[in-house]
């Protein structure tokens, strides 16, 4: 028995690491800047279109922060003609643009060389300052005006690969520069820049796109920091510490986030699976100890339309129902306690009270569709059971039916809803999304949407692998239990 | 049991028909016994029906139109527009799709069952008209009438005034394909993977060292050329259409396949080197059992919002491949459990015996007898597809906005109790649609089942 658990806990190591990964590709590719949402917008100083100096320093401050200026993985599979060193390229627009560019022209030394020359040109951009001598002899906001569209025009250059658009834009610059007398010694910068450009098509080298090549970038990346921590400095790393990291959305550790949410999820899914043990199992027992009678047909029919219900239905025929002030205004629509929360100094019975007409609804759409599933599988085992000789035995002997069914058949017919008592856990952590949202119950599976809404993606990394990890430690336990509870089972 | 159960199937068939006995016939016959699952289906080719006939069901184009002594056939054509010559020569232009064809004086004009889009909003009728409430009609004089009867919101309307009963047709078509298309491709990966896991187990699939390792490599490079190299063509045909990221994803599995397949063909060749043709096992089955592992160990929900939060343009393909590329565990689940079975069984042993390929044997003589517990699953498989686009659509997340489907539509009424009709009847669409897979399903599993003959 022992050997079997170590067993099947080692087996588990890969498992969750391919969890973590999956959950780790999806949030790599996801769309979204999340240096630039920590950067908050109250410091746009009113530049449109390009990023003052002061940003561009607090977006670099997160990135470091977040790790985001590692390699994500600790090897990649690229080409010949892409440098190792393209991850180190703050700007998402704009690593995606280069990158576009290799995969079009295969050069980057050529590609290379424009881009850093792009950046001086747009640089020198930012860090210029017309002198007062020149504002005076020109209209100031007119001069201002072009300043701000080069700038613009040179960083929208920086995120763009189609070629037409770059020579558009290029253009566009060079009637800028041309504009007024003290642009003109930026010209031959840029002229250099536009230069650069044109040797990229020239000596493109499309055919090293076609030679793959495997880059290894060592520890210093993004998972291993996300699984190992960066030696405490920003990050403790899951597995010494369970870090998740940390909320894009309100820059809280994402195990705050899941400790703050949990509970309402806890709860609602242990009271459901409560309530359908209690509920389901009389009735799938005298289902089947009545087989065929009218109780039995008049249930299944219930039981099979309670599980095909859409759960977003019921729940929204309910809140017409008895949540509407046209319809029955009995139950409140939404939330678990009152807007204005608990009276103070509220004991915890009257905090029970209160919150119970908001419980109900939600409670009814948690546990239909768990106890229509659970009936019907108790009803199927306990036929199974029914059947058998050792059942035959016991009334043959005399015993009164009621003692044969729940004492006799109970027992051995359990077996196959013991697997769904190890699902509650991982179901608290994902919560159910649709019946969370309709009801706006704060817990994990409203905080997912949210999550994914706003591209915060630590946190559905975190609900991914934490619901991963107890998936999985819920399907060892239940074959433990089923071992228990049947002799018969040995794990060998 | 589960030999006995071939032997009973043998058994019944003989004393019914002395020469063959046809098992899809049997099951058949079992199948139109169980009232509830037949009239299912007779319930869902109906619906069928209606999904394909719904572009000229449910239309504001007419069929027919006669203007000015010019015939049209709006809905049927592919053009969109039609030019008339008026009699003073200036041309007068009907673009099909914005024309106020209600409004047109025409000759004769023909207007389909349901004469309004699913998306278009009638103005005179907006903000939540009941089905049996005060309907407003604009004649082409511009005069107020009450509506006539062939141009009746039927289900009433929502909030623009958009036509519910349109909405739900067009949304069948909607439903019905994202629960078949997601399911192929489910029923697909699911029937290959579980086929393999449990035909060839962890020790029955040998091959060399060598061209074990060859393989290996083969599935980098072809990984590479497929994927890699073409990924921007991917991402870039997301912004065009749906069909044309199927289109860049088939080319992609076709380059990845025939590498693979060179790969395979190289991987022969190595094998006959002395040090490289040590024979090894592969462990096909603890491959795929750890895939299903990892996939059903997540919130299946969570999975597909967040991997279709990935793609930038939403689009209904989308969703069926990421469904389809999600839901396959189940499928494989019982194909492996049933190859387990058959594998065992001694008419693949005399298969093997005649030196018949293992492939051959698999596909061939094994998946036929394999095929009944993944079309139950399949059944059941297209009514959770079916709930978990309904349940996106609803919540409103990684589904194109623009659409219209029955998810939609009961969210539309979630967030106005007092339109009842927005709740109930596109409630009652997904509610039947999934009833019916679900009773097809158990119907199948009866049916399929000789143990339960009646």
């Amino acid at each position: 028995m022992l050997q079997y658990i170590l067993k099947r806990v080692l087996i588990f190591i890969p498992t969750l690491i391919a969890i973590t990964l999956l959950g780790f590709i999806i949030s790599v590719n996801a769309p979204g800047n999340p240096e630039e949402r920590m950067v908050t917008a109250s410091q746009n100083d009113g530049s449109t279109g390009s990023q003052s100096l002061s940003q561009i320093v607090e977006k670099k401050r997160w990135r470091t922060k977040l790790g985001l200026d590692l390699p994500v993985f600790y090897f990649s599979l690229t080409s010949v003609s892409r440098p190792d060193t393209l991850y180190k390229i703050d700007d998402r627009n704009e690593k995606e643009a280069i990158d576009r560019l290799i995969s079009i022209y295969g050069n980057w030394d050529d590609i290379q060389k424009y881009y850093k020359s792009l950046n001086k040109f747009y640089s020198s951009q930012l860090l210029f300052v017309p002198d007062t001598n020149v504002l005076k002899q020109h209209n100031k906001n007119a001069v201002l005006e072009t300043m701000n569209q080069l700038k613009f025009e040179a960083s929208a250059i920086k995120g763009t690969y189609d070629k037409t658009v770059i020579e558009v834009k290029m253009n566009k610059i060079i009637t800028l520069l041309s504009s007024y007398p003290f642009l003109e010694k930026f010209k031959p910068e840029f002229e250099k820049v536009r230069q650069d450009f044109l040797s990229i098509e020239k000596n493109a080298s499309v055919w090293k796109n076609y030679i793959p090549r495997i880059a290894f970038y060592g520890f210093k990346n993004q998972y291993h920091r996300w699984l190992f921590g960066d030696g405490g400095k920003f990050s403790k790393g899951l597995l010494l510490h369970g870090d998740f990291g940390t909320s894009y959305v309100t820059r809280q550790p994402i195990s705050d986030v899941i400790y703050s949410k949990i509970g309402w999820s806890l709860f609602f899914s242990m009271l459901s699976v409560l309530l359908a043990y209690l509920v389901s199992i009389p009735i799938g027992v005298r289902a089947a100890a009545k087989r065929g009678s009218r109780f039995d047909k008049s249930s299944s029919i219930i039981l099979f339309m309670l599980y095909s219900m859409p759960s977003f239905w019921l729940a929204t025929l309910l809140l017409m129902t008895f949540a509407n002030t046209d319809a029955l205004a009995w139950l409140p629509a939404s939330g678990v306690k009152p807007a204005l929360g608990y009276p103070d100094g509220a004991s915890f019975w009257e905090m029970v009270k209160i919150s119970f007409p908001y419980i109900i609804l939600p409670a009814i759409c948690y546990t239909y569709s768990s106890f229509a599933f659970l009936s019907r599988t108790m009803r199927v085992a306990m036929l199974d059971v029914v059947n058998q000789d050792y059942i035959r035995t016991a009334r043959a002997k005399g015993l009164p039916e009621n003692k044969v069914i729940w004492k006799h058949g109970l027992r051995n017919a359990l077996l196959p809803i013991i697997t769904v008592f190890a699902n509650v856990f991982p179901a608290a952590i994902g919560g159910s999304v649709i019946i969370e949202s309709i009801f706006t119950i704060p817990g994990m599976g409203s905080e997912a949407i949210y999550a994914i809404q706003t591209n915060n993606y630590p946190m559905i990394i975190a609900i991914l692998t934490i619901t991963g990890f107890l998936t999985l430690v819920g399907y060892l336990i239940s074959d433990i239990l089923y071992a228990i509870v049947d002799p018969r089972i040995s794990y060998k | 049991m589960e030999e006995q159960k071939i032997n009973i199937g043998k058994a019944v068939g003989k004393s019914e028909s002395n020469n063959d006995f046809n098992f899809k016939k049997f099951a058949w016959r079992q199948f139109k016994q169980n009232k509830p699952a037949y009239y299912s289906y007779k319930f869902l080719v109906f619906l069928i029906i209606i999904a394909v006939l719904s572009p000229i069901i449910a239309t504001d184009q007419p069929l027919y139109c006669k203007y000015k002594g010019v015939s049209m056939f709006p809905a049927f054509s592919f053009s969109n527009s039609c030019e008339i010559k008026n009699e003073d020569g200036s041309i007068e232009k009907i673009q099909y799709d914005i024309a106020e064809w209600k409004q047109l004086d025409a000759t004769t004009i023909i207007f389909a069952p349901v004469a309004y889009a699913p998306n278009k909003t009638d103005y005179n009728n907006a903000d939540y008209v009941s089905p049996g409430g005060k309907q407003i009609f604009i004649d082409k004089e511009g005069n107020e009438k009450p509506m006539p009867t062939k141009f009746r919101h039927w289900l009433g309307t929502g909030k623009g005034g958009e036509d519910v009963l349109s909405g739900l047709i067009n949304g069948t078509r909607i439903s019905l394909s994202i629960g078949i298309i997601s399911m192929l491709i489910a029923s697909f990966l699911g029937i290959i993977l579980g086929a393999m896991a449990g035909y060839f187990g962890d020790k029955k699939l040998q091959t060399s060292r060598g061209s074990f390792w060859t393989v290996v490599i083969g599935v980098v490079f072809a990984f590479y050329y497929g994927f890699s190299v073409r990924s921007y063509n991917i991402t870039d045909a997301f912004a065009v259409s749906g069909f044309a990221v199927l289109l860049q994803l088939i080319i992609s599995l076709v380059i990845f396949t025939f590498i693979l397949f060179l790969f395979y063909l190289l991987g022969k060749q190595v094998g006959k080197i002395s040090f490289l043709s040590k024979r090894v096992f592969i462990p096909v089955d603890s491959i795929v059992s750890r895939l299903i592992e990892i996939l059903i160990s997540m919130p299946l929900l969570i999975l597909i919002i967040s991997i279709s939060a990935i793609a930038k343009e939403k689009s209904m393909i989308n969703l069926m491949v990421i469904i389809g590329l999600t839901t396959w565990t189940g499928i494989a689940r019982l194909t492996r459990a049933e190859f387990l079975r058959i594998s065992n069984l001694e008419y693949i042993q005399a298969a093997k015996s005649m030196g018949l390929k293992e492939f051959h044997i698999m596909f061939r003589h094994a998946l036929p007898n394999a095929l009944a517990p993944a079309l139950v699953a399949i059944a059941f498989g297209v009514a959770s597809a079916i709930l978990i686009e309904s349940a996106l659509s609803f919540l409103g997340v990684g589904v194109p906005p623009s659409t219209v489907t029955w998810g939609s539509l009961l969210n539309a009424g979630h967030e106005q109790f007092s339109a009842w009709w927005l709740v109930v009847f596109p409630g009652l669409a997904i509610f039947l649609t999934v009833t019916i897979y679900n009773l097809m399903g158990e119907g199948l599993r009866d049916a399929l089942d000789p143990r339960l003959k009646k």
